[in-house]
């Protein structure tokens, strides 16, 4: 009910301000021809634009003065208003604050950048040297409503694996390489006293983050798959994926199927975590962080270690490579494959196609990719966060604020991965701690990253923007296909009845549309291809 | 035109006339939207007229009957149990005779109403967590064992419809101690000097009593049937309860805020409020047949 209210508030809103903007048009002049108005959707952690070092720089560069909206929770609820009303600001700053989906429909609200490219030269160096942005910033029908970023330094992956190396060496044991082996490893943390407190029974042998009735996404067992060779990206999503060059879907590929089995193996074996379908994610994190000294689950992805199971117990964790189904199998092993979405971050500004002074916006959107800004906007203001050492150097501090993380730090400080950027690929930073740990820890999975062909075996899906009418219909099947697989994952995985139910599941999925839906991805996949061959 | 004769009164009432009319009349003319191709080049009246489409599309979607089943099943358990705790809270209350007592009855009842969902819902969690909840080692010390409250499909409901009880029934139950009071005490005395014991006095001269304010707010709230606490619905999914969780107001938000289809959000909507206003008519008419009490 409450959906349908705001619904109509947005129509109502859209029928107000439509009367209103006859009338408004000159009366904003007001605010001198050199003032923007910009909406910034921010981390709920981030602090006040004003108390930003790097903000001062961008209205001198651009030679504007900004009027901040700043947005740090409920942006999707507000954006779907503030679209219906066409009420945009000038511009608009979020890493996909504006996504495909809503330019697909309103589009036309936002300036098309595409002739004016001659005016923001670090926008068109940007795309020339990586043309791919270009690609992904190009609407199907031609128009460049948005710009996309390039970070950088990103690990290939966001999902690591860790194992509790100080309960291995308890239990005499040795690192788990396929899964049979995990799953011996698993029962002896079970049934062991693993962490030596004296309590055999506090131990989580297993756990991984709460997979959503959307989809999956990063630090999820999805990444088994990988053991089986189905090559994955972004943690799985809505289960496409490509590999050799054809589209399919995981959500009925027989080697999903097999990673369930084995999970619902370890699950009624008590080895997983009865919390995992139910806990939110701030409960995930938490438990991992285990009491004082004493931690409390042996296996599980996270970003970094000390992300996972916080500093006092990051120690005790390493990082291990993806596993075998069995040993000595012919097929190679794979992983998730996550820079694109990391490091090629999509539609992180748009400019409203009614604004007044469009050349101080067209200047304030090519400041952002400058090379000294970008990194301030992504790691935080010179002097506080960053040093620079040089032209081509600069090194990330750490945290001022000696309780904070580096990670916290950033987010606190400045916009950080929500802001527009372009990291040069010929300037060298020292990287954040957590960064470097992150990179270091994703070297036990390099092998299996190696094993995917990023042409044939990773979806371009950051790179291909789509039609409306395809993109309406890619929702409503999806839709329909999540509502029975999501719960079938968690059903089968805690209760079992896979070896009943997956044929007449199947048969299900594609009735609800899945075969239309991945034709539609292999015929983006195949232009594309042929387009970047 | 002839000032009415009660012109004062009309004056008060017209700001109230004026709200419901610009924010419920004016703006159903964007009901159109639920016929017509939403583009946004062409406004809200400027689509493609579609007819009927977008309503065929969702009785023919495979979600259809799992919605109204589900939606039907949350609303009503809701609606039948929150009707009935009320009344009950409000006659007990009413037999504390201790005026102090009652206050802290009354005080100690109502005032989880003002607690948020989103703060309902991380109690729940808590209190429900399979592993380490409160509530689920007490379930396990009576016997009830590897039950998960918050995930299984069959508990879901049980756990949405008594923490809603728990939570508004004393707040809901003031409108019947309000008609409690105005009870003639002659007819206690009366009933006494008859011979009449506490339960025959409840039975035959409260609930009586009762029985218009319980008509009128049942009809109410046969309007909202198809209605269910969307926040907390949406708060309290997960996979595992999905089967049993996704109702027509969490469909559309998924599909029409998260999805942007906006024309299909529109006419599951309406087709919504059309079954709510169906009720609400039918359940007056009984109403009216059955005691005389009704809205109109």
């Amino acid at each position: 009910m409450a959906s349908r209210t705001r619904l109509w508030c947005a129509v109502t809103l859209a029928s107000v301000l439509a009367l209103s903007a006859c009338s408004g048009a000159d009366e904003s002049e007001g605010g001198g021809g050199n003032t923007l108005r910009i909406l910034v959707s921010k981390h709920p952690l981030t602090g006040p634009m004003k108390d930003m070092g790097w903000v001062a720089e961008l209205e001198k560069k651009a030679n504007v003065k900004i009027t901040w909206e700043e947005v740090s929770a409920d942006w999707d609820q507000k954006k779907a208003a503030m679209l219906a009303a066409g009420d945009v600001p000038d511009l608009i700053v979020g890493t996909n604050a504006i996504n495909s989906t809503d330019l697909a429909t309103f589009g036309t609200l936002f300036e098309d950048l595409k002739d004016d490219l001659d005016k923001l030269p670090n926008v068109k160096a940007l795309f020339q040297a990586k043309p791919q942005l270009q690609a992904m910033a190009t609407q199907p029908g031609g128009e460049i409503y948005t710009v996309p970023g390039y970070k950088r330094f990103w690990p290939e992956t966001v999902t690591h694996q860790y194992i509790n190396k100080d309960w291995l060496k308890n239990l005499g044991l040795k690192t788990p390489t396929t899964w049979d082996e995990l799953y011996d490893v698993l029962v002896a943390f079970k049934e062991k006293d693993a962490n030596g407190n004296g309590d055999a029974n506090d131990e989580i042998p297993m756990d991984w983050s709460p997979v959503g009735t959307t989809g999956f996404g990063y630090f999820q067992p999805s990444v088994l798959l990988g053991s089986l060779g189905l090559p994955i990206a972004a943690g799985g999503g809505q289960g496409y994926f490509v590999e050799d060059g054809k589209v399919g879907n995981f959500l009925v590929d027989e080697r999903y199927r097999q990673v369930l089995e084995f999970l619902h193996k370890c699950y009624a074996a008590g080895l997983v975590s009865k919390d995992v379908m139910t806990q939110d994610y701030s409960a995930y994190q938490s438990v991992a962080r285990g009491k004082g000294d004493v931690a409390k689950v042996g296996f599980s992805w996270g970003w970094t270690a000390s992300d996972r199971f916080g500093a006092q117990l990051a120690g005790q964790y390493e990082a291990t490579a993806p596993l075998l189904a069995e040993a000595g199998q012919s097929t190679p092993v794979t992983w998730t494959y996550d820079s694109y979405a990391e490091n090629f971050p999509a539609n992180q500004i748009a400019m409203s196609a009614a604004t007044e002074n469009k050349e101080a916006a067209l200047r304030v959107i090519d400041a952002f990719y400058d090379q000294d800004l970008s990194i301030q906007v992504l790691f935080g203001e010179f002097g506080q966060n960053i040093t620079k050492v040089s032209d081509k150097e600069y090194k990330v501090l750490p945290p001022a604020d000696g309780k904070s993380d580096p990670s916290t730090w950033k987010w606190t400080t400045t916009i950080a991965d929500n802001g527009p950027t372009w990291i040069r690929d010929d300037i060298e930073v020292d990287l954040p701690t957590d960064l470097q740990e992150a990179v270091v820890q994703a070297e036990p999975l390099m092998p299996a990253l190696k094993n995917m062909d990023l042409k044939q075996d990773v979806y371009p899906g950051q790179f291909i923007q789509m039609t409306a009418e395809d993109l309406n219909t890619l929702a409503l099947s999806n839709q329909t296909i999540l509502n029975i697989t999501q719960p079938k994952f968690a059903q089968w995985i805690t209760k079992g009845g896979i070896a009943e139910q997956w044929d007449a599941y199947v048969k299900q999925v594609n009735d609800s549309g899945l075969p239309a839906n991945v034709s539609i991805f292999q015929r983006y996949y195949d232009k594309y291809a042929a387009q970047h061959s | 035109m002839r000032l009415p004769r009660h012109w004062q009164l009309w004056a008060m009432l017209a700001p109230a006339i004026a709200f419901v009319g610009v924010f419920a009349y004016i703006p159903m003319y964007g009901i159109q939207l639920a016929f017509r191709k939403f583009t946004f080049q062409n406004g809200l009246t400027g689509g493609e007229w579609v007819g009927l489409k977008y309503f065929e599309q969702f009785f023919e979607s495979p979600l259809f009957w799992t919605l109204m089943r589900n939606t039907v099943t949350i609303s009503l358990a809701t609606l039948v149990v929150g009707f009935v705790a009320p009344i009950l809270l409000a006659l007990i209350v009413n037999q504390v005779v201790h005026a102090g007592r009652k206050r802290f009855m009354q005080t100690a009842t109502y005032l989880p109403h003002f607690i948020s969902t989103v703060v309902i819902v991380g109690m729940l969690q808590v209190f429900l967590s399979p592993s380490s909840g409160l509530l689920t080692r007490l379930a396990g010390l009576a016997g009830v064992t590897d039950v998960n409250f918050l995930g299984d499909t069959s508990t879901f409901v049980p756990v949405y419809v008594i923490s809603d009880i728990w939570q508004h029934c004393g707040w809901n139950s003031i409108i019947y101690l309000a008609a409690l009071s105005r009870v003639d005490t002659q007819l206690y005395e009366a009933a006494k000097i008859d011979g009449a014991s506490r339960l025959k006095l409840v039975r035959h001269v409260d609930v009586p009593a009762l029985v218009p304010t319980m008509v009128v707010l049942l009809i109410l709230s046969m309007g909202g049937v198809l209605s269910t606490g969307f926040e907390k619905v949406l708060l309290m999914q997960n996979t595992l309860n999905l089967p049993v969780s996704e109702v027509i107001s969490t469909y559309v938000y998924k599909i029409g805020i998260l999805s942007s289809q906006f024309s299909y959000s529109t006419a599951i909507g309406l087709f919504n409020t059309l079954i709510n206003f169906v009720f609400l008519v039918v359940t007056n008419q009984i109403a009216k047949r059955v005691s005389g009490t009704s809205l109109w």
